[in-house]
C-alpha cells in the first residue's frame, strides 16, 4: 500500500457556539490524523463523539475553530479538492423530485463532464448499483435501500480517489449491507481511499484497514484493525482431533496424546469488545488516551 | 402622461456629464463602499472569533479565493443549477400564479367599466399592474425560500461537496428562477394582450336617421348607434370609400360604403404607441416676463405649474432637430397634409365654473426662435387631461402683417421651433409640464411597445429574485422574504425614503416622527419632547445616515414601471429600456457578489 497521505488533520478542533458566540459544545479536540492512499479508514465513536463533525470538517461543511484539515494537500475549505472526492451522506440528501437518471446527470454536470462522458458514466453507475429498472422513477418512490444505492452512485459519479461514507450500511437489509461492504472492498481494490464512519462495528471490522475511535471529541485509539484486536498477553491454541477427555486439560493432553497443534498465536477480541472497553475507560478517566483492552487482558475470544 | 424624470441619452446616463454623475461611476462608487464595508465587517467578525492575525489571514484567503473562483466558474455547472431551480419551481407549483391570473382575467370584465373615457387605459393599466404584483410575489416566494429549503433538507450537502463555487449556486438560482419567471411572464403577456383586445373589441351601426348633408360642403354627417357606452360622430364624403367614425373613447372605426350600405368596422387605434419628440419648456408670467416655472395653484404635486388665462402668461416649448416630412416635396400630396403633427395635454384648473359643458378656450402659435416670426393665433378647446392631437398647418399667417408664411421655410430655423400655448379665459388656468407638448412622430408598434413594458416588469422581477436569492444565502426563508419585501416596499417609495433620510420631508426623522405620532404633534410645528429634543434628533441623525447609505443600493421600483407609457398609449423609449436592462445587470452582478460572500463565509452544516 502506498504511504501517500490523502487526508491529514493537524490539531483539528471544533467548538460549536451560540448566536452570541458563547461556547456550547467542544465537539472535537485537537485531532491529529493521517489517512493514506488506498486504505479503508474507519471512524468509530458513540453518538456525539465527534466523528460526523470530523467528516463535515474534512468536507468543508464546517470551518475548524483551530487547526486545519488537508485533503490532497489542500485546505478542506478549498472547493478544488472536491474534484477528486465523493461523499455519501448519512441520509441520502438528494432531490426527491428527480429520477435516478436526472439525479446522476445533474451531479455529473456539477463536475463539468462532457455530455458523452456524462451519459456513459450515468448508465454505468445505474447498472452498477442495480437501479436499471428504476432509472425513470422519481426518488420519492424509492425504498430506503434504493435511495442508499443512488446516493452511493452520486458519490461515485466523478470516479473519485477519496470517498467519504457516513454510515454507509445504515438502513440496509443484510443483503444490501453485504453488497455495500463488497462495494467498499472493490473500491479499495481499485486503489481508492475510503473513509467511513459507522455504528455497525461488525461492518467496520469487515472492511476497514485502520480505525480511529473517538469519544467526547477526543481521539482514543488509532491503528490497524488486526493489531488493535490482537490480545497480546494471551496465547490461543487451535487444535483438532482431540478426544472429549482431553479437552479439560488441553495443554497437557495435546502433548501426552500426540495431538496436532494447528495454530498457536495471540487471540483477537471483537471490535465491539474493543469499542465498549475504550468508551468505558474514557468515561472513567476522561481526557486520557484509553488503554487498549488487549493490553488489559480483557476477554479474549477463543476459537478453541 | 406623466414623466417626472427626464430620460437621458444612454451614454450620458451611463457615463454622466459635467453636472451629473453617470450610472457607471455611481455603481463603482457604491460597489467600492459596499466592498470596504463588507471587508471591514468580515474582518471584525473573523478577528473576534479567531484573533487579529488569524482573522486577517482568513479574510485575505476568503477575498483572494473569491477573485480566483470568479475565473473558475463553469457555465455548465451554472446551467445545471439553473435547470434544477426550474424543476424545483415547477414542483412548487409556480403555475398556480398563472391560474390565479387567468381567474382574475375571467372576472375582471365584471368590474372594469367600458364607459370610461379611455377604456384602453383602464384595461391596460389593470392587466399590467396585476401581472406586476403577481410576478413580483411569485419571484419573492421562489427566491427567498429556495436555498433555505436546501439547507433544511440538507440537499445542499451534496452540492457543496462537489466542485461547485458559491457564486455558481447563487447565479444558478437567479438564472433558473428568472427563466421560469420569464416563461410565466411571457404567457401572462400573451393572455393580457388577447384579453385587452377582445374586451375592447366592438362595433356600431350608423343611425341613418341622423345622416344629413354637411352645410357648405359635399358629403353627409351623422352619428353611430350607442354601443359600449359611447357613440361616434361620422362624416361621410360622397365617394364614401375611406371614411372613419371620428375618434372617441380613444379609438375610431373605419366606415365602408357600398351604395346605400354603410358598414362600421371594428374599433381601431385603441392600443397605441405614440412616439413623442419632446422639447424644453419655459413660462411667461402675466406681465410677459420669462420664468423657469409657472404659478402654483396649491397642489402638493409640483410636477405641473400653471399659466393664468387672458394675460400675457404663456407656456413656450422649444423643439430642436425638427425635420420636415420626407414627402414634403411630393406634388401628389396636398399642402394641407404636410403639416406638423403635435400632441398637447392640458390640465385645466378652474377658479370658477365658467359655462357648463363648454371647454376652456386656449390658443396655440408657432414662432421662429431666431427671427421671432410668429404665426396667427389658432384656437382650441381644452379638455382636461385629454391628449389633443393637432396638426400645425404648413401654410400659416404672419400675425404681424397677415402675410402667408411657410412653416418649414419661415418658422422652423436650423431645426428649431417654438410652440406657444396660452389660456384665453380670465380666471382660468392651464397647467403644463415639459412632456405635455410634443411633436408626434409616426406611431410605433403597439405589440412591440407591450413587449417593452413587459421587459420593465421582467427587470423588476429579476431584481427581486436577485435580492431574495442573495438574502437567503445567509438568512432563513421567512427572514429573507421579509428583507426582500422591505427592499421592494422601500424601493416603491424610494423618493419618500430618501426624503426622510435627507431630512427634506416634514416631521423629521424616524424617531422624531414616532414621538410626534405618539404625542399627537403636527409635522409643521417645532418638536416638543420635554427637553429630549437633542437626543431624539441625535438618534435621528445616526439613523438618517444609515438610511442614506441604504438608499444608495435601494432599487427604485417606481421608476422601473413603464405601465403608464402603455396605458396612456406612448411608446417606451428604447433609451429607457436599455437603461433599465443595464441597471438590472448591475443589480445581478452586485447581488451575486454579495450572495457569494454570504454563502462562502457561512457554515453549510450545523
Amino acid at each position: 500500500m502506498s504511504q501517500e497521505t490523502v487526508v491529514q488533520t493537524r490539531s483539528l478542533s471544533k467548538v460549536y457556539r451560540d448566536f452570541w458566540g458563547r461556547q456550547k459544545v467542544r465537539a472535537l479536540k485537537a485531532l491529529d490524523l493521517e489517512v493514506h492512499r488506498g486504505e479503508v479508514f474507519g471512524l468509530l465513536g458513540p453518538n456525539g463523539s465527534g466523528k460526523t463533525t470530523t467528516i463535515k470538517l474534512l468536507l468543508g461543511l464546517l470551518f475548524p475553530t483551530s487547526g486545519e484539515a488537508l485533503i490532497f494537500g489542500k485546505n478542506s475549505t478549498d472547493v478544488g479538492k472536491n474534484e477528486r472526492l465523493g461523499y455519501l451522506p448519512e441520509e441520502s440528501y438528494l432531490y426527491r423530485f428527480l429520477n435516478a437518471e436526472e439525479t446522476l446527470d445533474f451531479y455529473a454536470r456539477l463536475f463539468d463532464m462532457e455530455p458523452a462522458v456524462r451519459q456513459e458514466r450515468v448508465d454505468a453507475l445505474i447498472k452498477q448499483v442495480g437501479l436499471d429498472k428504476a432509472r425513470k422513477r422519481q426518488l420519492q418512490e424509492y425504498s430506503k435501500g434504493m435511495t442508499r444505492r443512488i446516493g452511493l452512485a452520486q458519490a461515485l459519479i466523478n470516479n473519485p480517489e477519496l470517498i467519504l461514507l457516513d454510515e454507509p450500511t445504515s438502513g440496509l437489509d443484510p443483503l444490501g449491507t453485504r453488497e455495500m461492504k463488497d462495494m467498499i472492498l472493490r473500491l479499495k481494490d481499485e486503489g481508492k481511499t475510503v473513509i467511513m464512519c459507522s455504528h455497525l462495528l461488525a461492518d467496520v471490522q469487515d472492511v476497514c484497514d485502520r480505525i480511529a475511535i473517538l469519544h467526547q471529541g477526543e481521539l482514543k485509539e488509532l491503528g490497524r484493525v488486526d493489531e488493535l484486536l490482537t490480545v497480546a498477553d494471551v496465547t490461543q491454541i487451535r487444535a483438532t482431533g482431540l478426544s472429549d477427555d482431553c479437552q479439560n486439560e488441553i495443554r497437557d493432553v495435546i502433548n501426552r496424546h500426540n495431538g496436532e497443534v494447528l495454530q498457536m498465536d495471540n487471540p483477537t477480541t471483537t471490535l465491539e469488545e474493543l469499542f465498549l472497553s475504550i468508551v468505558r475507560d474514557s468515561e472513567a478517566r476522561p481526557g486520557r488516551r484509553a488503554a487498549s483492552p488487549t493490553e488489559q487482558g480483557s476477554a479474549p475470544q477463543s476459537d478453541a | 402622461m406623466v414623466l417626472e424624470q427626464d430620460i437621458l441619452p444612454y451614454l450620458q446616463w451611463f457615463l454622466g456629464s459635467s453636472d451629473t454623475l453617470g450610472a457607471l461611476p455611481r455603481f463603482l462608487l457604491v460597489a467600492l463602499g459596499v466592498a470596504l464595508l463588507g471587508l471591514l465587517g468580515g474582518y471584525a467578525v473573523a478577528a473576534a472569533r479567531h484573533g487579529i492575525l488569524r482573522g486577517g489571514d482568513l479574510t485575505y484567503r476568503t477575498v483572494s479565493a473569491g477573485f480566483r473562483e470568479l475565473f473558475e466558474m463553469s457555465p455548465r455547472r451554472i446551467g445545471a443549477l439553473a435547470k434544477l431551480a426550474i424543476k424545483e419551481a415547477w414542483r412548487r407549483r409556480v403555475w398556480v400564479a398563472f391560474a390565479v391570473f387567468i381567474v382574475i382575467l375571467m372576472f375582471a370584465g365584471w368590474f372594469l367599466k367600458t364607459d370610461h373615457q379611455d377604456p384602453a387605459k383602464l384595461y391596460i393599466s389593470f392587466v399590467l399592474t396585476a401581472t406586476t404584483y403577481l410576478v413580483l410575489g411569485i419571484a419573492l416566494l421562489l427566491s427567498a425560500f429556495s436555498l433555505p429549503s436546501d439547507f433544511k433538507s440538507k440537499t445542499i450537502y451534496t452540492i457543496v461537496t462537489k466542485p461547485v463555487r458559491s457564486g455558481e449556486i447563487i447565479l444558478g438560482r437567479i438564472l433558473g428562477f428568472t427563466a421560469i419567471g420569464t416563461i410565466l411572464l411571457a404567457t401572462m403577456a400573451i393572455c393580457s394582450y388577447v384579453f385587452v383586445v377582445r374586451s375592447l373589441d366592438h362595433t356600431h351601426d350608423v343611425e341613418l336617421s341622423t345622416l344629413k348633408k354637411i352645410a357648405g360642403a359635399t358629403g353627409n354627417e351623422g352619428r353611430t348607434s350607442l354601443d359600449a357606452y359611447h357613440r361616434h360622430f361620422i362624416e361621410l364624403d360622397v365617394e364614401g370609400a375611406e371614411n372613419q367614425a371620428l375618434s372617441n373613447h380613444g379609438h375610431y372605426h373605419p366606415i365602408s360604403r357600398r351604395g346605400e350600405n354603410i358598414r362600421v368596422g371594428q374599433a381601431e387605434n385603441f392600443i397605441r404607441a405614440r412616439i413623442p419628440q419632446w422639447g424644453t419648456l419655459r413660462y411667461l408670467d402675466r406681465q410677459g416676463t420669462e420664468q423657469a416655472r409657472g404659478i402654483s395653484v396649491g397642489s402638493e404635486w409640483t410636477y405641473r405649474s400653471f399659466i393664468e388665462g387672458r394675460s400675457q402668461a404663456a407656456a413656450i416649448w422649444t423643439f430642436e432637430n425638427v425635420k420636415p416630412p420626407s414627402y414634403l416635396d411630393d406634388p401628389d400630396i396636398p399642402d394641407e397634409d404636410k403639416g406638423l403633427p403635435i400632441g398637447l395635454i392640458v390640465r385645466v384648473f378652474r377658479t370658477h365654473k365658467g359655462t357648463i359643458g363648454k371647454a376652456i378656450g386656449g390658443s396655440i402659435q408657432v414662432r421662429n426662435p431666431e427671427t421671432l416670426l410668429t404665426s396667427e393665433i389658432d384656437y382650441f378647446p381644452a379638455v382636461d387631461a385629454k391628449v389633443d392631437e393637432q396638426t400645425i398647418p404648413r401654410k400659416l399667417t404672419n400675425i404681424a402683417d397677415g402675410s402667408e408664411i411657410d412653416l418649414y421655410e419661415d418658422v422652423i430655423q436650423d431645426g428649431k421651433l417654438e410652440v406657444i400655448v396660452q389660456c384665453l379665459e380670465p380666471g382660468q388656468y392651464f397647467g403644463f409640464a415639459r412632456p405635455d407638448c410634443y411633436l408626434r412622430m409616426p406611431d410605433g408598434s403597439p405589440i412591440l411597445n407591450f413587449v417593452k413594458v413587459y421587459l420593465s416588469i421582467w427587470v423588476q422581477m429579476v431584481i427581486v429574485i436577485a435580492i431574495g436569492v442573495s438574502a437567503s444565502a445567509l438568512l432563513s426563508g421567512p427572514v429573507a422574504m421579509l428583507l426582500t419585501v422591505s427592499f421592494v416596499l422601500l424601493g416603491f417609495f424610494r423618493d419618500f425614503f430618501v426624503g426622510v433620510a435627507a431630512g427634506t420631508e416634514y416631521g423629521g426623522g424616524p424617531v422624531e416622527s414616532l414621538v410626534r405620532l405618539i404625542t399627537q404633534q403636527n409635522v409643521m410645528s417645532p418638536l416638543k419632547a420635554g427637553g429630549a429634543e437633542p437626543i431624539v434628533q441625535g438618534i435621528d441623525f445616526g439613523l438618517q445616515g444609515i438610511m442614506l447609505s441604504v438608499a444608495q443600493v435601494l432599487p427604485d421600483f417606481s421608476a422601473f414601471s413603464t405601465v403608464s407609457f402603455a396605458a396612456y398609449g406612448y411608446e417606451v423609449p428604447a433609451e429607457r429600456v436599455f437603461q433599465d436592462l443595464t441597471t438590472c445587470l448591475a443589480y445581478i452582478a452586485g447581488l451575486a457578489v454579495v450572495g457569494y460572500f454570504l454563502l462562502r463565509t457561512r457554515e453549510v452544516a450545523r
